[in-house]
């Protein structure tokens, strides 16, 4: 079948895959997108040249060509990288050979399945909108192939208007339809591909640059009031284990049975936390959470950890006060807690006798070494120099410039050889308050090390070493742009925050704000928000979801059809209906549209000489019916016995 | 109608040879009380073709010869002094003629062409405030070069609209041709034609024009042409509401000559090319490739 296809239709067709796959860009391997960057171009050049496209031996060698590209790439076509990859390239290859309207609508669907995939890799709204509109454009190619529009923006409002209509439909489907907890297919599921977080082990001394990053660990939105600056404490993992260089977990991460019970206090703070995807069970809860849903828990180091899978994006409802009383102290914990690489060298233990750590209450030797930090000429910075030997050492006595997990670190130390448990907390301090939407933005660069010493009749209690050398690093808001291009810490008092904000920021935390909620309605709404919904309305089993689903689908199609027909229907003249069975009864010669019945009797006529005398009759009643004024009632029926009773056999 | 168009076709087929579709579009324009234009290269019979229908009409007519230093005094007349009388006088120009025969109109000036079409569109002419009203019938048939000869003005589309049809002729076939050859000077046989149609019988006709049925259905694939051409990008502007309305006209007097009192698409389809060429595409003088889509995409059932 080697059917005309409009220029237009190509050129539409083409423009709206290549818009398609751009994003893919992204995450495509360069050799597997330049490849379908040629195949693309190849059939745009063709479309002036139509010489020029490949024959089938060269189709042939292209096909083994991006074979060998995908097994070199992905050693395999499954997978989510390997499965988009296939579908690209099919795309391309399927472009070289388009032979008629068949072809087109193959790569068009095809175009919808590789623009579907692109939410494998990027759920944001921004990608959403992109791909909606993208899809618009693809629409249009079947309009342009099929209708009478040929311009290009009635034919674009035409495919908007398509788009428009359907979303009704898919709302329904999208709240109703059952959310199966899809079996992961091998063939879509995500590499573990790398998702910079907070890690397991501290090692201040091995890191000369901290790496800072805007990207969004979690947002929080509060129910009522939000805590002050200098108590927005994300708790994370806790680091107790030393060898002198390295800080890591004790082991007796659930020992807690034999553990007090945490008393709280003061106001307690209602937040839902919505954590971006992790490489970590982790959940950053405001100190000290008290209560939580599952699939939440507390280990024994009163921080929170989800059993679910942590590289999917979850919300959680949490309360937490910031007051609190942990209570005694176990066996398990004071071992931990006080555990030391080695015996002190000379020159610290010194230092811990100088500022009365092995006299006075603990209280009071914790003010001393906060006014040590102070007094000394310590520094706070993003740039530390590495030391590798014996870290804490150096830094409390040579170099003196490090930042928070530096501090923490050698405050711990300092507390366990004075015989004090005390340990370090990883975690977030801070977050960004988003005015338009009314919550508060986690990133990256808002990570944190502190610590928290045992005292007697206080339990454990948060000291930040950090706030000794810089006060501002906790109490006033980040400017975490300004920090990452700079390197260097630059803290805004939120008045004058305030005051800058112009419009650029202003946008910013609007679409931040957008894209919350999209994250919390749209992307994060699984089974578990469903059976909320279903609760609501009442709905128990499959049975009631089907009917449901029927009846709305069908409420929202009949309402949809009356609004289109009301401007399109026309009623169907009974002679025009008898005259298109008459044009059917004639094998092998089809009317054109634009062929009047006179010329199409001729040509019956000419085909089937023998019943060229039925042709015109039928052909003049019918012209006689629809044409001419005050055609008789007799005549239609008469018209009706005629076409009845025909037969070209 | 028969008896009364069917001697005047047949007379005009002795003169223009293997011309009958342009000589029943032309035709068919006059008794729809169109103005025609005719556009072929120089030589192949434009203006014996207007000459033979005005002498077959029986119409006074007068032809204007239009060149570049032609001035619209030249077409519509001037005040003279009148020595005797000692007062002006209007002289009346060519125009006020049944039939202008506007030779080769698109060598003159936009001035004096906009003479002209001004009188075709109004009726009438205007002259120092003086209002004088032109003959009834009035027609102008007009030819016209190919506007790709040198010494040529393009009508503009918005006076191309005034005219209901443009037709071509084109070159005759072999046999024409021979016949043509043969024959007797063409001036001549024209300078003997007898008249065919009283202003009587014409009157008639063209009342009979407007009798002509038009059924609902017909509108809508009317009406399907006028919004194709408006929406298909074929076309840089679509049929104007005025053209529709010299569709629908033109389309009648076809059914007429057809001898049916009811339009079919037929009709439509027939005189298609010659009522809108020239408005869908200016410089293109072939009509057929221009509503080609039109007739190929718009459903008739």
């Amino acid at each position: 079948m080697n059917s005309w296809i409009p220029q237009k239709s190509l050129i539409f067709m083409l423009i709206a895959l290549g818009l398609i796959t751009l994003p893919h860009s992204q995450h495509l391997p360069l050799p597997l997108f330049l490849f379908f960057g040629l195949l693309w171009s190849w059939r745009f050049i063709a479309i002036w040249k139509p010489e020029w496209l490949p024959g089938k031996t060269t189709v042939f060698l292209l096909m083994l060509t991006a074979i060998g590209l995908l097994y070199s790439q992905h050693q395999g076509i499954l997978g989510r990288a390997g499965g988009t990859s296939l579908f690209v390239i099919a795309l391309g290859l399927k472009l070289l050979e388009i032979r008629g309207t068949r072809d087109i609508y193959l790569i068009v669907f095809l175009g919808f399945i590789v623009a579907a995939t692109e939410f494998l890799y990027q759920q944001s709204i921004i990608m959403a909108v992109y791909i909606v509109l993208v899809c618009i454009v693809l629409l249009a190619t079947l309009i342009t192939i099929n209708g009478l529009h040929a311009k290009i923006r009635p034919t674009l409002k035409k495919a908007g208007i398509i788009v428009l209509q359907a979303i009704p439909i898919a709302a329904i489907i999208f709240v109703l339809f059952p959310r199966i907890e899809a079996p992961r297919f091998k063939w879509l599921e995500a590499e573990k591909n790398q998702i910079t977080g907070l890690s397991d082990t501290l090692e201040p001394g091995a890191i000369s640059e901290l790496g800072l990053s805007p990207e969004l660990v979690f947002r929080v939105k509060f129910e009522g009031d939000i805590p002050p600056p200098a108590e927005r404490y994300w708790r994370g993992p806790v680091f107790s284990y030393t060898d002198g260089k390295r800080w890591r977990e004790s082991p007796n991460r659930f020992f807690k049975r034999y553990m007090d019970t945490p008393r709280f206090k003061g106001k307690a703070y209602h937040y839902t936390l919505l954590m971006e995807p992790q490489n970590k069970p982790w959940v950053f809860a405001l100190e000290m959470p008290a209560r939580f849903e599952a699939p939440l828990q507390r280990n024994g180091f009163y921080q929170l950890t989800t059993t679910k899978d942590p590289a999917q994006r979850a919300e959680y409802n949490i309360t937490s006060y910031t007051q609190f009383n942990t209570g005694y102290l176990t066996k398990t914990e004071l071992k931990d807690t006080l555990q030391l690489p080695g015996k002190p060298s000379e020159r610290i233990v010194k230092l811990v006798k100088q500022l009365g750590g092995f006299d006075l209450k603990p209280e009071q030797f914790i003010a001393n070494l906060f006014n040590y930090f102070r007094q000394e000429k310590f520094f706070y910075t993003l740039m530390p120099k590495k030391m590798e030997d014996n870290p804490i050492e150096t830094f409390l006595f040579d170099r003196r410039y490090g930042f928070c997990s530096h501090y923490a670190t050698a405050f711990v130390y300092l507390m366990r050889i004075a015989d004090i448990p005390a340990r370090v907390i990883g975690g977030y301090q801070g977050g960004e308050f988003n005015e338009a939407g009314n919550f508060l933005e986690v990133r990256q660069a808002n990570a944190h090390a502190w610590t928290e010493v045992w005292l007697q009749g206080k339990g454990w209690t948060r000291f930040d070493p950090t706030t000794a050398i810089a006060p501002e690093r906790v109490e006033q808001t980040l400017d975490i742009e300004q920090q990452i291009a700079t390197r260097t810490l630059t803290i805004v008092p939120p008045e004058i925050l305030h005051q800058s904000m112009d419009w650029l920021k202003r946008a910013k935390q609007i679409l931040g704000s957008v894209d919350y909620s999209w994250q919390r309605w749209i992307i994060n709404y699984n089974r578990a928000s469903q059976q909320g919904i279903f609760k609501h309305l009442g709905i128990e089993d499959l049975k009631s979801i089907i009917y449901w689903l029927l009846v709305l689908v069908g409420t929202a199609t009949l309402i949809m059809a009356r609004f289109i027909l009301k401007h399109k229907a026309q009623p169907v003249d009974p002679a025009v209906k008898l005259y298109h069975q008459f044009c059917q009864k004639i094998p092998d010669i089809t009317r054109k549209p634009g062929e009047t019945p006179y010329s199409f009797a001729a040509r019956c006529r000419q085909a089937y000489p023998k019943h060229a005398e039925t042709i015109d009759r039928i052909t003049q009643l019918f012209v006689k019916i629809r044409y001419y004024p005050n055609s008789p009632k007799e005549m239609l029926e008469y018209l009706k016995k005629q076409v009845d009773h025909f037969s070209c056999t | 109608m028969e008896n009364t168009l069917t001697p005047l076709l047949n007379a005009a087929n002795q003169i223009i040879l293997g011309k009958d579709r342009q000589i029943r579009l032309a035709v068919c324009c006059l008794i729809a009380k169109g103005h025609l234009l005719i556009e072929d290269i120089p030589g192949v019979g434009k203006t014996t073709l207007s000459h033979t229908l005005a002498r077959l009409f029986g119409l006074d007519y007068q032809r204007i010869q239009f060149t570049s230093d032609i001035l619209p005094a030249d077409i519509i007349g001037s005040s003279v002094f009148d020595a005797e009388r000692h007062e002006f006088r209007f002289h009346h120009g060519p125009i006020f003629n049944q039939m202008i025969l506007a030779d080769e109109i698109n060598r003159s000036t936009p001035k004096a062409q906009s003479a002209l079409l001004e009188a075709m569109e109004e009726e009438q002419v205007t002259v120092e405030g003086q209002t004088y009203p032109l003959p009834k019938p009035f027609f102008v048939i007009a030819t016209q070069n190919p506007s790709h000869q040198i010494g040529t003005f393009p009508l503009p589309e918005s006076q191309l609209d005034r005219f209901l049809m443009r037709i071509e002729l084109g070159y005759p076939n072999r046999e024409a041709e021979r016949a043509l050859l043969l024959g007797k000077q063409r001036h001549k046989i024209i300078a003997e034609l007898p008249v065919m149609l009283t202003p009587e019988q014409l009157d008639e006709l063209q009342q009979a024009v407007t009798e002509v049925y038009v059924s609902p259905a017909l509108l809508d694939y009317l009406q399907n042409i006028i919004d194709f051409s408006r929406q298909s990008d074929e076309f840089a502007a679509g049929l104007s509401p005025r053209g529709g309305l010299a569709l629908l006209t033109a389309s009648k007097a076809w059914a007429l000559m057809e001898q049916r009192n009811a339009v079919i698409p037929e009709d439509v389809q027939a005189v298609l090319p010659a009522v809108a060429g020239h408005r869908l595409k200016a410089g293109s003088t072939d009509a057929a490739s221009i509503v080609a889509p039109i007739l190929e995409n718009v459903p008739v059932v």
